[in-house]
């Protein structure tokens, strides 16, 4: 079972937490500008420790595009790793979830993503493959910098920490300007999800570590924990200020949405996200019953054009007959709750 | 290169920006870049989120783009490359990334006041990697065998200040053939 299909805490405003940890090794240059031969060999070197560890390993220049695709709406890999050129490879670990890649922007981009909020233990999961490694290769390291990366605003820690929040009554609210800049002034950034710049589809949001350098991992996890909990209740009270006729008018679009969502015929990519953000809101205000916020990151992850495409015997061969295969991909996963 | 606002003083932030699949690249000198941004017409963080299929990815080098250049560089070192890799501080400066581990040694002087700007510190606290761990209690143990052996010699006594260096030979040779192993 990948993170998507399992329970996970705090699941009423936080979707999923991801831990990332670059690392890279001494006497190779950082990939951009790492030859073919060294690469490969890069990859080789690292492949034994991992598949020992558990982890399988996929070379990217061997799949599909669509494979790669999926494998970026899983999460697994970022999108300039799926669309790059030369040999690059995925090492991926289910249940707890980790993915290595090798030869993305650094030589490793050791992650590890969680349902629902929880970075302490994604901390510990990452850092445990990193221990592993880290016995049998010399990573860069300067006493002053830190872990040495090829994009400075990675340096020092390496880690970077992303929380996807589910903030419907905050955007609607349009508080998420001033949340912004309040977070941007304790080192956090926060941005839309499924949206063109700063909008966001679904009232989804993605809050990480702007800094890296200069501060221990746990100092780095707490204020970004203490942020996400706090935003998390001010999310709850704006949920919970909704009254009277709006409450009426919102109860009535999230029956709808569920309506929609259980006996659509076609449904599209962009609908999909907006019903999903209906019904996880109508579960936390009750109004939603038998289903599970689990299953709905099941769908908002399988039912992404990629892995939903590869989920199919007969490939949809246009975006109708995918759209209609999103709608029965929809009803099976709310009657299997 | 000449600032492309005012075209008198010299450009010193690159700045790149890509909105709504829209990019848009900028050399500027530092007062037009603040004037600029206080006008709103560049932002401080430009890396937006595009893709559809994902909500996860940051990409941060446009804000280490627009922190560089604030600074001044160190002449001298803009034409010097990094041994290791061939780059240049230009090349880093210009691509916002660096070319390799040994290019932060190469170019320290130029780096660090950068990277101080763009995390308020350059100075790391989080986890070491283990080797750097026995590195560190190397340092220490011999930095105390060095105190021992001055005051061994201070003392005139010559039989533990004979044994003290040999000890201090033994450690010194260790770290030799270990750095030598990195490389």
């Amino acid at each position: 079972m990948a993170w998507y299909n399992e329970q996970g805490k705090m699941t009423d405003t936080v979707i999923s937490t991801r831990v990332r940890l670059a690392r890279n090794l001494v006497g190779y240059p950082f990939p951009s500008s790492l030859d073919s031969t060294s690469a490969n060999e890069l990859i080789e070197k690292l492949s034994s420790p991992l598949e020992e560890s558990g982890f399988r390993k996929i070379h990217f220049s061997d799949i599909s595009a669509i494979m790669a695709t999926s494998y970026v709406e899983r999460h697994y890999v970022s999108p300039s790793f799926a669309t790059a050129e030369g040999p690059r490879a995925l090492f991926l670990q289910e249940k707890p979830d980790l993915a290595v890649m090798v030869c993305e922007e650094d030589h490793l981009r050791i992650q590890s993503i969680l349902p629902g909020f929880d970075p302490e233990s994604g901390y510990q999961k990452a850092a445990a493959v990193e221990h592993r490694l880290d016995r049998e290769f010399d990573f860069a390291f300067d006493e002053e910098l830190g872990y040495l990366t090829h994009c400075p605003t990675n340096l020092g820690t390496g880690m970077r920490v992303s929380v996807m929040m589910f903030l419907p009554a905050l955007s609607a609210s349009s508080c998420i300007g001033s949340l912004s800049v309040q977070l941007a002034k304790l080192g956090l950034t926060l941005r839309g999800a499924f949206g063109e710049g700063s909008g966001s589809i679904g009232g989804l949001y993605q809050i990480s570590n702007r800094l890296t350098l200069g501060y221990a991992e746990e100092e780095l996890i707490q204020a970004l924990s203490e942020a996400v909990i706090q935003i998390a209740e001010r999310e709850r009270r704006a949920r919970k200020s909704i009254r009277g006729e709006a409450l009426e008018k919102l109860t009535d679009r999230i029956k709808r949405s569920e309506g929609t969502l259980r006996y659509a015929h076609l449904l599209s990519g962009k609908e999909l996200i907006r019903l999903l953000a209906d019904l996880r809101l109508g579960i936390s205000l009750g109004i939603v019953q038998g289903i599970r916020q689990e299953q709905l990151t099941s769908l908002l992850v399988e039912g992404m054009p990629a892995t939903l495409t590869l989920s199919s015997e007969n490939a949809p061969r246009n975006e109708a007959s995918r759209d209609k295969l999103r709608a029965q991909k929809a009803q099976s996963i709310l009657l299997g709750g | 290169m000449l600032c492309e606002n005012c075209k008198k003083r010299t450009a010193t932030v690159f700045y790149n920006e890509k909105l709504n699949g829209k990019s848009r690249s900028l050399s500027l000198c530092g007062e037009c870049a603040s004037k600029l941004r206080e006008k709103g017409e560049i932002q401080d963080v430009t890396s937006m989120i595009e893709s559809f299929a994902d909500p996860f990815w940051a990409t941060q080098d446009t804000l280490f783009n627009d922190f560089f250049g604030i600074s001044s560089l160190p002449k001298k070192a803009e034409h010097s490359a990094c041994s290791f890799c061939g780059s240049t501080l230009t090349d880093i400066l210009q691509n916002g990334k660096v070319g390799c581990p040994e290019c932060y040694s190469t170019f320290r002087d130029a780096l660090t006041p950068l990277m101080r700007s763009l995390h308020g510190t350059s100075l790391h606290r989080g986890s070491v990697p283990q080797r750097q761990l026995a590195v560190r209690a190397r340092n220490e143990q011999l930095g105390k065998l060095r105190k021992e052996l001055q005051k061994a010699l201070s003392e005139e006594d010559y039989e533990s200040a004979a044994s003290l260096r040999d000890e201090i030979r033994t450690l010194e040779n260790g770290k030799e053939m270990n750095q030598n192993g990195l490389v």
